[in-house]
């Protein structure tokens, strides 16, 4: 309930502080946030099944951003930065979408 | 009666204890069942009470993060420029490129329209300027049609002819000396002098365009009033004539004569300009 809270209040607090992104950051952000959201549904299938950790979640959660972000940085260093950044997005869609399977299993038992 | 009738059961059913794990697997059966908790039972019990515990403000602290960059993201991404963002560089360097050579086709264009405005402004200038002129060469031209009034320096002549002795011949004398000597604009006895100014005789008196006109004759002059009274002094000349004729000549020059006698600008039937 109160990590429901805490993505609430997130994405509230992000639509009215709107932040200026850094342009560090900028190129990393959207890839980090798909790598947070897979964070997220593993984490929540983990719960489903019973076995979930928040330590294993925690870590989950920042390694999945720091890979994310540090691939697309050396796909950038490469020169391959946008072919990267899709192929990581297209993976770490596979892995939400079964994710999201496993969770509708066991929601809807179907 | 129940001791007793409970102590013969006791005793007539050994076999009873088979009952006890008939009794048995029920709660067994029920220690199964909550076992194998469901996903969405974990997931209510999850969601509602709400617990408090480092787990769960662990979790809620990186889903802040989460739903925090994501808005951040979309509202990034939704800003106007957002077409361009996820543009490839090739795309990029292609709009690029037509912005490029739309910007230079719509800067040619306000070239030749900034030209077109500036000959349009010049020749408005150039067209008032020629309606000044015109408006000027106009006053000037009435001046001498004799359609507008005319002032200036020039003189006044008047010829007192008690016997009735002065001719048209010598009126138009006059007329013609005093143009000899500059004259711009004249009237006598307030008809205009103009090119076409005929005088005739009209019994004891002149008529001019067939105005009869009585002496005294008197002639309102404009032009350079030291060469018109000259002109008519010399010897032999207008005035020594006219006092030959016992007329009475008197000449005063002024420093402003007003013409203001008109005449109708006519509109020649035959003679068109060639200018046009």
């Amino acid at each position: 309930m109160i990590a429901v809270l805490g993505l609430v209040v997130g994405v509230v607090a992000g639509l009215l502080v709107r932040p200026e992104v850094p342009a560090v950051v900028e190129p990393y952000l959207p890839i980090a946030v798909v790598a947070a959201l897979d964070a997220v549904f593993g984490g929540l299938r983990a719960m489903l099944d019973g076995i979930f950790d928040d330590k294993v979640f925690v870590v989950s959660f920042l390694s999945n951003v720091v890979v994310a972000a540090l691939i697309v940085f050396l796909g950038d260093k490469l020169g391959v930065g946008a072919q990267l950044s899709t192929g990581v997005v297209v993976v770490l869609g596979i892995r939400i979408f079964s994710n999201a399977a496993a969770i509708r299993r066991h929601v809807f038992r179907a | 009666m129940s001791e007793e009738n409970e102590r013969p059961e006791n005793r007539l059913r050994k076999e009873l204890p088979e009952e006890v794990p008939a009794r048995a697997p029920e709660p067994a059966s029920e220690q199964p069942a909550q076992a194998p908790l469901t996903g969405r039972d974990r997931l209510v019990k999850g969601i509602w009470p709400p617990r408090v515990s480092r787990a769960q403000l662990i979790v809620a602290l990186l889903l802040f993060g989460l739903g925090f960059g994501l808005a951040v993201q979309v509202a990034s991404n939704s800003d106007s420029d957002s077409a361009l963002r996820g543009a490839r560089q090739e795309d990029l360097v292609r709009i690029l490129d037509e912005l490029d050579s739309r910007t230079q086709r719509l800067e040619d264009e306000k070239q030749g329209l900034e030209k077109q405005s500036s000959e349009l402004q010049s020749s408005s200038d150039q067209a008032a300027e020629a309606r000044k002129q015109t408006a000027e060469k106009e006053k000037q031209l009435g001046i001498l049609a004799g359609t507008v009034a005319a002032q200036g320096p020039g003189i006044t002549m008047t010829i007192e002819d008690t016997k009735g002795t002065v001719k048209a011949d010598m009126l138009l004398d006059t007329i013609q000396e005093l143009r000899a000597a500059g004259a711009e604009a004249i009237q006598v006895d307030g008809v205009r002098v103009v090119a076409g100014t005929y005088f005739t005789d009209s019994g004891k008196s002149v008529a001019v365009d067939g105005n009869k006109i009585n002496a005294p004759y008197r002639f309102k002059v404009i032009g350079k009033p030291q060469d018109l009274e000259p002109a008519l002094n010399i010897p032999g000349g207008v005035v020594q004539t006219l006092e030959k004729e016992q007329a009475t000549v008197t000449v005063e020059q002024s420093d402003k004569i007003v013409v203001d006698a008109l005449r109708r600008a006519k509109r020649p039937d035959y003679a068109r300009s060639s200018s046009q």
